[in-house]
């Protein structure tokens, strides 16, 4: 019993000593931490938006966004910080956006892609291609885009990274709204119409009639096949059985879902735009 | 018994004779994780010295003070508190450096060369001894990351001082063409055994034992 007692006393001082010399470490040290990480972010700001005044933080699901203002309180850019999975662990990257939804800079945080293959991705020749691109360019590889053979993956995860960021800061916090498409009004007939799934443009054949959808078929893509069967025909149901673009397009394969959702809208919008808004 | 060794005798043993990497094959995880670039290296043996050379000391100070039956649970924790230190050291003054060594830096509090060194000489020595010890080890170990790091970097990237590209110095030029296998993990295995060969064929020319 005494020699239990010992025992435990003794592992008991030593934490303590142990939890005290941390505790008192910490203090110092944590406000410089906490100070140089913010330096260090604002430097990154100002090369992007040299006019930023102050800057306010949202999080959007996994994502964190800041909303730049100059000093007379005008939004004048989304600085976005990004987590995606690339071939080899997480690649962290800030991108700047302007007001209009613009790429002006990008920056790998961190990465562990394979030296000397996927870190392609941190060099100036590949992020180039990305400047001024916004939500408005396909930003698909082989269209505007070229990703980098030998570093496939790690290559198409950030432009298919780049391409739902510039997205969906458009639409949250640029006030660019997607074009609603009314249904009813598109006439009766079979409409074609493509948009950038994953690994390339999706191809779908639209059928109206009566105002309602009745069949949507995949003509052409390039996804990967065992994933591809996640979304399609999946999503084109669900389009159908809702005659809404608002489905639930969180599948095993979200990024084609969403291809299949525009290329449907595309399809549409441009049967109405040909009828000048249909008779 | 044996007389005692010189304090110079403590000091260099683990320099040359007793190598943690190069001799006795300890701490082989980080010696193949962080060897990429040269800074990378030097700054993780000089942390795990740092560590090496503080746990000793009070490792060695607590000797008569910890019963045997608990001592790894203390030692562990006198090596971890150090380690976390060391942690917070580096990123608060060393941010570049800390991104580099990663999850080698909490890691440590595991290497076996420090917790190797606490078991066997500082539990049982006086605390002058147990540094001069700690300080060897540590040296020796810095020294066999720094070659190995030196071989991988200049090979493997055809360059030293990076990865920062404000110090980085490329040795042959623009045109060339780096053997970037030396630069990935399967490319440490390599260059340790290639430098372990030509470390054991030095050893065996000059009679080191």
């Amino acid at each position: 019993m005494r020699e239990i007692l010992k025992l435990s006393i003794t592992l008991t001082f030593v934490g303590l000593v142990s939890a005290a010399l941390l505790t008192g470490v910490n203090n110092i040290t944590a406000p410089i931490i906490a100070d140089r990480q913010e330096a260090e972010y604002r430097e990154a700001l100002e090369l992007y938006f040299p006019e930023v005044a102050n800057f306010e933080s949202q999080r959007l699901e996994d994502d964190y966004f800041d909303l730049i203002f100059d000093s007379s309180d005008r939004q004048i850019g989304v600085m976005a910080t990004i987590e995606q999975q690339g071939y080899d662990g997480t690649i962290t990257y800030n991108l700047a956006l302007d007001g209009e939804g613009k790429v002006v800079g990008m920056l790998i945080i961190s990465h562990t892609e394979t030296p000397g293959i996927g870190d392609v991705i941190t060099t100036a020749e590949f992020q180039e291609q990305f400047i001024g691109k916004s939500f408005e360019d396909p930003l698909t590889p082989g269209e505007d885009v070229d990703t980098v053979s030998g570093a496939t993956i790690s290559s198409t995860a950030m432009v298919t990274s780049i391409r739902r960021v510039v997205n969906v800061v458009a639409e949250n916090f640029l006030g660019y709204e997607a074009v609603a498409v009314d249904i009813t009004a598109v006439p009766d007939g079979i409409y074609q119409g493509s948009a950038p799934g994953l690994a390339g443009p999706i191809l779908v054949e639209v059928e109206v009639s009566g105002g309602l959808i009745i069949r949507i078929d995949v003509l052409d893509h390039d996804e990967t096949p065992t994933y591809f069967i996640e979304s399609y025909p999946l999503i084109p149901e669900l389009i159908i059985a809702e005659q809404s673009f608002d489905v639930d397009t969180k599948t095993g394969a979200t990024l084609s879902a969403k291809g299949i959702v525009e290329a449907v809208q595309a399809a549409l919008a441009a049967a109405l735009e040909a009828n000048g808004g249909g008779e | 018994m044996k007389s005692n060794p010189t304090y110079l005798q403590e000091f260099t043993k683990g320099i040359l004779k007793e190598n943690p990497v190069l001799v006795t094959m300890l701490g082989m995880c980080p010696t193949l994780g962080v060897t990429a670039f040269i800074v990378n290296g030097m700054g993780m043996g000089l942390a795990a010295a740092a560590v090496l050379i503080a746990s000793n000391l009070v490792i060695s100070l607590l000797r008569s003070f910890i019963p045997p039956q608990v001592r790894i649970p203390c030692f562990i924790v006198v090596i971890a508190t150090f380690v976390t230190i060391i942690e917070m050291a580096l990123k608060a003054f060393q941010p570049v450096l800390y991104e580099a060594l990663g999850v080698f830096v909490p890691l440590i509090v595991v290497n076996c060369i420090i917790l190797g060194r606490a078991e066997a000489f500082a539990s049982k020595n006086n605390p002058l001894r147990s540094v001069l010890d700690g300080a060897g080890s540590g040296i020796g170990f810095t020294l066999a990351l720094l070659l190995l790091s030196s071989v991988r970097e200049i090979i493997g990237q055809g360059t030293i001082l990076g990865p920062d590209p404000d110090t980085v110095i490329h040795l042959f030029g623009a045109n060339f063409e780096p053997m970037t296998l030396f630069a990935q993990p399967s490319g440490a295995f390599i260059a340790l055994g290639l430098l372990l060969a030509g470390v054991n064929a030095v050893y065996k020319r000059f009679n080191i034992k």
